[in-house]
């Protein structure tokens, strides 16, 4: 009985799908999904929205008010030299607060929806992308301080090759997307990522050229010219830059570097999206 | 859609050796320094158990199968594999229509949204297409009584608003397979009697259900067919009176200090693997 029923199993045995089939389910399980990433993304700004008296205003609040620590510490305390230091600052913390919220909410989407996921199949790859995709919102809301600052203060500053936000934008997504799948499936694993994931976040905006300029660094790296190496390994280097080429400096940003960049994030995300369909089915289990 | 009458050659669910198996390494809330001492020592205890092995069966439509069994049968893993929140790792499983899962009500409700967004959001979660479940929420709201107390949110309500509504939405959708764990005792007892006759009208309509429960008499009211698990494997299968025989017998037998293994053979009541006419067939191992 017992050969038997070896010999059965072995006839039924699950198979395991390709890489390719993988990104083909996955791409076909986002498309049959994408209102509940709707439902979710509009949830979370619901929630966010409200119990507060300013409501939605908090989504403009927010970044101005991150913008303007930044500025007491840099441009009033240590007087950086630096023109219109406002709009130079705000250029990075609304990319830098879409990425770090998104990631922030990658590390619990999956281990607070436990109920939900115990009790009901669905493709969990789109809690990890709602993440993504909240983020997004937040850096839209965000922009209409950066315009109304960029047109009312520093009118000079404008250009129109601000029109190009979209595509710096796209290529920071295709990073984040990659970033919160990996995130979300190692949080179910390691609990502690969570807490890690804070600290990592701090420092890497402190070692991305957000509160200063890349021409800081390059000053830096004549002496030494492994940190303009280690510098450039960062995406959010020629992120951050781009973002201020088309606000604050009016000029194309270095299309080579962002083109490495979102190289670089595709791989990211292909892999992600493996890695995180690959332990999916362990989810259920485990959390 | 299947003809209501005369079950057809295409079962609603087929099963067949099932084995669902649960890494025990990784089910615990892991923390960096824990996989640390767990590369350590690395051959202490079990690293696995089989919650389901061997497990097949097959469901045609218009059956209903009772699961019975004693608490850790595996039973609720059954209805998961089922429901395709788990996936076998070993056998296959084939379901044939749309699932609906009534195994925790309200589980996937948001406390912050309305019971109107979390209709919607439900809907989304199971698949169910934006336009029908906007065309079916007024019945929804409507069976679960609540009312007004539909654009409040679901923090506000209480714990048989709750379940009411999850209840509401679960078989609103019409599903093919309607999947049941313990949950037909819901709200007072108005609510509990109409959505017996829910349940029994959902039955009536020709789609497949299968139900866990602990109820002995719903087992045998309700359903034509029924199994009995016991630590992961198919015991007994066949007719609902005699599987619940069995299991009553094997459960005064363990109250009585007897070890499962030296209870009656299955075979004595006549249960055999694919005895029964309609089509459940238990491999027995």
């Amino acid at each position: 009985m017992a050969q038997t029923n070896e010999a059965i199993r072995e006839a039924f045995r699950p198979q395991r799908p390709g890489i390719l089939q993988t990104l083909v389910e996955t791409a076909r399980e986002v498309a049959s999904r994408r209102r509940l990433i709707v439902y979710l993304v509009r949830a979370d700004l619901k929630k966010r929205g409200a119990d507060t008296v300013l409501g939605n205003l908090w989504w403009i609040l927010d970044p101005l008010l991150t913008m303007l620590v930044y500025v007491v510490l840099i441009a009033i305390i240590f007087q950086t030299k630096r023109e219109a230091y406002p709009l130079f600052v705000f250029c990075a913390i609304l990319p830098w607060k879409w990425f770090s919220s998104s990631v922030a909410d990658a590390v619990t989407c999956i281990t607070t929806r436990e109920r939900i996921i115990k009790q009901v199949n669905f493709p969990k790859v789109v809690l990890p992308m709602a993440a993504a995709a909240g983020g997004v919102a937040s850096f839209t809301f965000g922009l209409i301080p950066l315009f109304a600052m960029l047109f009312l203060l520093y009118p000079h500053h404008a250009s129109g090759w601000i029109v190009l936000l979209p595509v710096v934008a796209f290529v920071q997504f295709v990073f984040t997307l990659g970033v919160t799948l990996l995130a979300s499936a190692v949080t179910v694993f390691y609990r502690d990522v969570g807490n890690v994931a804070t600290h990592v976040l701090r420092i890497w905006f402190y070692l991305s050229p957000a509160l200063y300029g890349a021409d800081q660094i390059a000053a830096l790296s004549a002496k030494n010219p492994e940190i303009a190496t280690l510098f450039n390994l960062n995406p959010f280097a020629a992120l951050f830059e781009s973002y201020r080429d088309l606000i604050y400096v009016g000029q194309a940003p270095e299309w080579a570097a962002l083109g490495l960049v979102l190289l670089e994030s595709a791989v990211l995300l292909v892999a992600a999206v493996v890695i995180f369909r690959r332990v999916e089915p362990v989810f259920a289990k485990v959390i | 859609m299947q003809p209501p009458t005369a079950p057809t050659a295409q079962p609603a669910i087929d099963v067949r050796v099932l084995g669902v198996r649960y890494n025990l390494r990784l089910t615990r809330k892991n923390t960096v320094r824990e996989s640390f001492k767990n590369l350590a020592r690395r051959r202490t205890g079990p690293s696995h158990f089989w919650a389901l092995r061997d497990v097949s069966f097959r469901v045609s439509p218009g059956e209903s199968l009772a699961v019975i069994g004693p608490n850790g049968a595996g039973k609720s893993t059954l209805l998961q594999v089922l429901a395709g929140i788990l996936q076998p790792d070993e056998g296959s499983i084939e379901v044939n229509g749309l699932i609906s899962s009534l195994l925790t009500l309200g589980a996937g409700f948001d406390p912050e949204l309305s019971g109107r967004d979390n209709i919607q959001l439900a809907g989304a979660f199971m698949g169910i297409d934006h336009a029908d479940m906007v065309a079916r929420t007024p019945g929804i709201v409507e069976f679960a009584e609540l009312g007004q107390f539909i654009d409040a949110p679901i923090k506000t309500y209480s714990s048989g608003m709750n379940a009411r509504l999850g209840f509401s939405i679960a078989t609103a959708v019409e599903p093919d397979v309607l999947l049941l764990d313990e949950v037909l005792g819901t709200g007072d007892a108005t609510f509990r009697s109409k959505s017996q006759a829910r349940v029994v009208e959902l039955m009536r309509s020709a789609r497949a259900i299968v139900l866990v429960t602990h109820d002995m008499s719903w087992a045998r009211e309700f359903c034509n067919h029924a199994v009995l698990l016991e630590r992961g494997n198919v015991v007994a299968a066949g007719d609902p009176d005699d599987v619940v025989k069995v299991h009553e017998d094997r459960s005064e037998a363990r109250r009585n200090g007897q070890q499962p293994e030296t209870l009656p053979p299955i075979t004595d009541v006549g249960l055999v693997a694919g005895s029964t006419p309609r089509g459940i067939g238990a491999a027995a191992r």
